[in-house]
């Protein structure tokens, strides 16, 4: 599912972004590739936080759609 | 010997860097702070280091303007070392940008940042383990503390002396035969660092593909055979993934982690601050406690809400030490009192009266006065006006109407921090003028005349702003080292996505409400140029402190003062609601360009660090007596030489009726004619205001005042008033403004910007003027009119929405 509707504080696992490359690019340099685990933290009128790695990564509600989590 | 400072943003290259040099360049806490390489040098090895900060990057393949230079700079410069920063509390993440500097051949230091926070948690990070897999020196360093810093420096100096071969962690992937097949191509050109340089051609480099296209060609039937596998043969996916499972595969076990909660208490706070529905009010009400602090004049409306019964009266102490103008206050309170006394006493008669009783004190002034020889106080008695007279008369004049001194005690508020230390610079600025007038009494006329009523008194208006502006500076300072700014782009992020620009853009905008200056260079940290452009182009609109004397000046004279904070609340928001639709307009009409994703780190919250906090102070003031001492002191010169001189300036100084200035302000007048403001014979006035507001929007009250123009004398129907306060807020800003604007806009977006300034301003004006023409003489028109604009704004947003959208689903 996309990651925007995931729940909250529940690690999820990325199986695809279909962003373009750039974006892609700076994603996997944050730590957000296929296969990272990630957990969604809050959403806030469609944009939100994410947990991956150590660290807390804001993303607006387009990018949150491309991202497919299971 | 040249060291480079790399690593991610925010893990505390600049704090170091600041360590190692003794700068003191801008620290804060959220990614982007550092946007270009700032150079120091360090001493303390017996040769000179110079040292290289650069701006963070989370990976080798460049995203942002900044972490271009940062790449090119360890690519092209061939520092002697690069020591890598990497943030102990984010090891993993930290540790893929150091994968890819491991491939260049040069030699690495790690250092271990933050390593106190991590023993604080109770974690614990292995260095002489990670050190032993990395294959480079790891040394633990808290820069923050001044811990550890010259242990980096002398492994780095060690190590900077031997070569180091560039290796990577993605030998076993079945994909190396590739990278091997590009780097013995390079090894043949003789290129440095190979294996570097072959990953990222394998990668499809954008920068390096282009320049090597043969290299691309060469992988290229290669690479078809990896097109089917998970990641669709994007190789860039694969050389990520690949790294990411190196890094937990090997070095994750040199991390031992006790705290293991998931939510951390940035997290806790994050609830609060980010929470849907709070987050945006939480944002007004912090911002509204900032500027009510630097702003206010009756702190926390004690007075207000207590209406006068707290007991802060003209003679306690509080005003006497705070140098709130008590003369002024008095003096106003007086008027006041007398003006009412009369009316209660005579009623329709009253100001027959009043003004009789003026001409007989002021009368009586001056008689005694001749009498001992001295000259006369009133000149022109039949004109004179309650607010002109000084104090002592005025007293004499309420005991003359049979009323008490004793009674006019009046009440003020508390000042605010920053009012406070406003009246007294105002103080301090004062008596210089003082002194330069008494040193140059002797002088010359046109030296006095330059020296008191051109440098001193232009430099008085913009200095007196200086710890208001600081204390504003301050306090987002303080916002910004905590953390919370990067929230705070993220809240916004949604409502300015339909104008066309990033959250990212809401914090140099809303420093706009201090000084357009410093707001204009916080756009630095925007990703694309076109809406860096657009940022700058309306950071002005959002009405700077040092247009706000123009507005309270203006309230006075809009009929019917009672209108006085309406009118001033109106003038803000209309910037705001011009900004808005100058957004809009320039992406309905202008290309549509896509605003990039947002994708912001959020750094964890933090105390705010003092020494930072100062040395962002110090900073900000260099800068600012830099420009005042630079381009205002020049500019103020030479308006004072335009306005004190006639065309045939070698016959000496002139009335100002007869200057240079007046001569343009009457041509100038004509251009302006249109707005309103401008008509009737004094008209030349208010457009040599606008011009003298180029070098500080003070300047225009001042050149008023200079010309016979105050608030009690403007003769202007509330059409003009309005028509001349919007070309304030929307003309050119001040020249310190123009240039800062121009070092961070492009060239060509710098041109547009300052014709959007002048067209704003004119048809804004014209629009207003022509409105409230309408509104004063045939109401139903104006209405009319008013109502086709409305609905024109509305289409404009219908149509943007529409355009964007098509665009999109291309």
């Amino acid at each position: 599912m996309p990651l925007l509707l995931a729940l909250e504080n529940v690690e999820l696992t990325v199986i695809k972004i279909s962003s373009d490359q750039k974006t892609k690019q700076h994603l996997a340099s944050l730590g957000v590739i296929q296969g990272s685990k990630i957990t969604l933290l809050s959403k806030k009128l469609g944009n939100i936080i994410i947990k991956v790695l150590d660290g807390r990564i804001a993303i607006n509600e387009d990018l949150a759609r491309q991202i497919i989590v299971a | 010997m040249k060291f480079a400072l790399a690593g991610n943003p925010n893990s505390g290259k600049t704090t170091l860097f600041n360590a190692l040099t003794g700068a003191t360049a801008h620290v804060g806490n959220w990614p982007g702070v550092t946007v270009d390489k700032r150079e120091g040098s360090y001493k303390k090895l017996g040769e000179k280091i110079d040292i290289v900060d650069l701006p963070g990057i989370y990976s080798l393949s460049p995203y942002t303007p900044e972490e271009i230079v940062a790449r090119n700079f360890i690519v092209d410069e061939k520092p002697d070392c690069v020591i890598n920063i990497v943030d102990a509390t984010n090891l993993e993440r930290n540790l893929y940008l150091t994968t890819q500097l491991l491939e260049m051949d040069v030699p690495v230091v790690v250092a271990l940042n933050m390593m106190d926070v991590v023993k604080k948690s109770g974690n614990e990070v292995n260095a002489t383990e990670l050190s032993k897999k990395l294959g480079v020196p790891v040394v633990e360093l808290s820069a923050l503390r001044n811990e550890g810093i010259h242990d980096v420096m002398k492994k780095a100096y060690e190590v900077a002396k031997e070569n180091r071969k560039g290796h990577s962690v993605l030998e076993t992937e079945d994909f190396y035969d590739l990278i091997t097949k590009v780097e013995e191509k390079f090894v043949e050109l003789g290129e440095s660092s190979p294996l570097f340089k072959a990953i990222k051609i394998v990668e499809g480099d954008e920068a390096l593909c282009a320049k090597y296209p043969q290299l691309v060609e060469l992988i290229k039937s290669d690479k078809e055979k990896y097109k089917d596998n998970d990641f669709g043969g994007d190789f860039e996916g694969m050389v990520a993934d690949a790294r990411y499972r190196y890094i937990t595969a090997n070095y994750a076990d040199t991390i031992k982690k006790i705290d293991k909660k998931t939510e951390s208490k940035s997290d806790k706070i994050d609830k609060v601050m980010t929470h849907r529905i709070f987050a945006i009010p939480l944002f007004i009400v912090i911002m509204f406690v900032v500027f009510h602090l630097v702003f206010s004049e009756d702190l926390f409306f004690i007075n207000g809400i207590s209406k006068g019964n707290a007991g802060i009266s003209g003679e306690t102490a509080i005003n006497v030490f705070t140098g709130m103008g008590y003369d002024d206050i008095y003096l106003e309170e007086m008027t006041g009192v007398i003006t009412e006394k009369y009316e209660e006493d005579f009623g329709d008669e009253a100001d027959d009266k009043l003004n009789s009783a003026i001409s007989y004190v002021a009368n009586k002034v001056n008689v005694e006065l001749q009498a001992k020889g001295e000259e006369i106080r009133y000149d022109d008695i039949d004109n004179l006006a309650l607010e002109d007279m000084e104090i002592e008369d005025l007293q004499e004049l309420l005991v003359y109407s049979g009323g008490d001194v004793e009674e006019v005690n009046p009440v003020i508020g508390i000042p605010s921090p920053g009012v406070f230390l406003q009246s007294w610079m105002g103080f301090v600025t004062g008596k210089l003028i003082d002194l330069g007038a008494m040193i140059s009494e002797t002088w010359p006329a046109w030296l006095s005349g330059l020296l008191c009523d051109g440098l001193l008194s232009g430099l008085d208006a913009i200095f007196s702003f200086l710890p208001q502006i600081l204390l504003l500076f301050l306090f987002i300072a303080i916002l910004e080292d905590s953390g919370y700014m990067a929230r705070v782009a993220f809240i916004m992020d949604r409502a300015f996505r339909g104008l066309g620009l990033s959250g990212k853009a809401f914090i140099p905008l809303l420093m706009g409400f201090g000084c357009s200056v410093p707001a204009m260079m916080a756009t630095k940290t925007l990703e694309e140029e076109h809406e860096r452009d657009m940022t700058i182009r309306l950071t002005p609109f959002f009405s700077c402190g040092a247009k706000a004397p123009i507005w309270a000046m203006l309230a006075v004279a809009v009929a019917g003062s009672f209108l006085g904070d309406i009118f001033v609340f109106s003038i803000y928001l209309l910037g705001i609601v011009v900004a808005i639709i100058s957004a809009l307009l320039i992406k309905a009409f202008g290309k549509v360009k896509e605003v990039p994703p947002f994708i912001m780190e959020l750094p964890a919250y933090h105390a705010p660090q003092f020494k930072n906090l100062m040395a962002h102070l110090w900073e900000k003031l260099k800068h600012f007596v830099y420009k005042a001492s630079t381009i205002i002191t020049a500019a103020i010169v030479l308006i004072w030489f335009l306005s004190n001189f006639g065309w045939a300036f070698w016959q000496g100084m002139v009335g100002i009726e007869d200057s240079i200035l007046a001569s343009l302000g009457r041509v100038l007048q004509y251009i302006y004619y249109p707005l309103g403001f401008t008509w009737g014979s004094e008209g030349w006035k208010y457009s040599v205001a606008t011009i003298t507001g180029l070098i500080a929007k003070e300047d225009v009250v001042a050149t008023m005042a200079t010309l016979g123009i105050t608030e009690k004398t403007i003769a202007l129907s509330n059409a003009q008033i309005y028509a001349f306060a919007s070309y304030n807020l929307f003309t050119l800003p001040c020249f310190a403004a123009i240039g800062a604007a121009y070092g961070d806009s492009s060239k060509k977006g710098f041109w547009i910007t300052l014709l959007w300034w002048l067209g704003c301003s004119y048809v804004v004006s014209l629009i207003i003027f022509w409105l409230g023409y309408l509104f004063e003489h045939v109401l139903v028109v104006g209405i009319i009119v008013a109502l086709l604009l409305v609905a024109t704004i509305i289409l404009l947003f219908v149509y943007t929405a529409k355009k964007r959208k098509k665009v999109l689903a291309n």
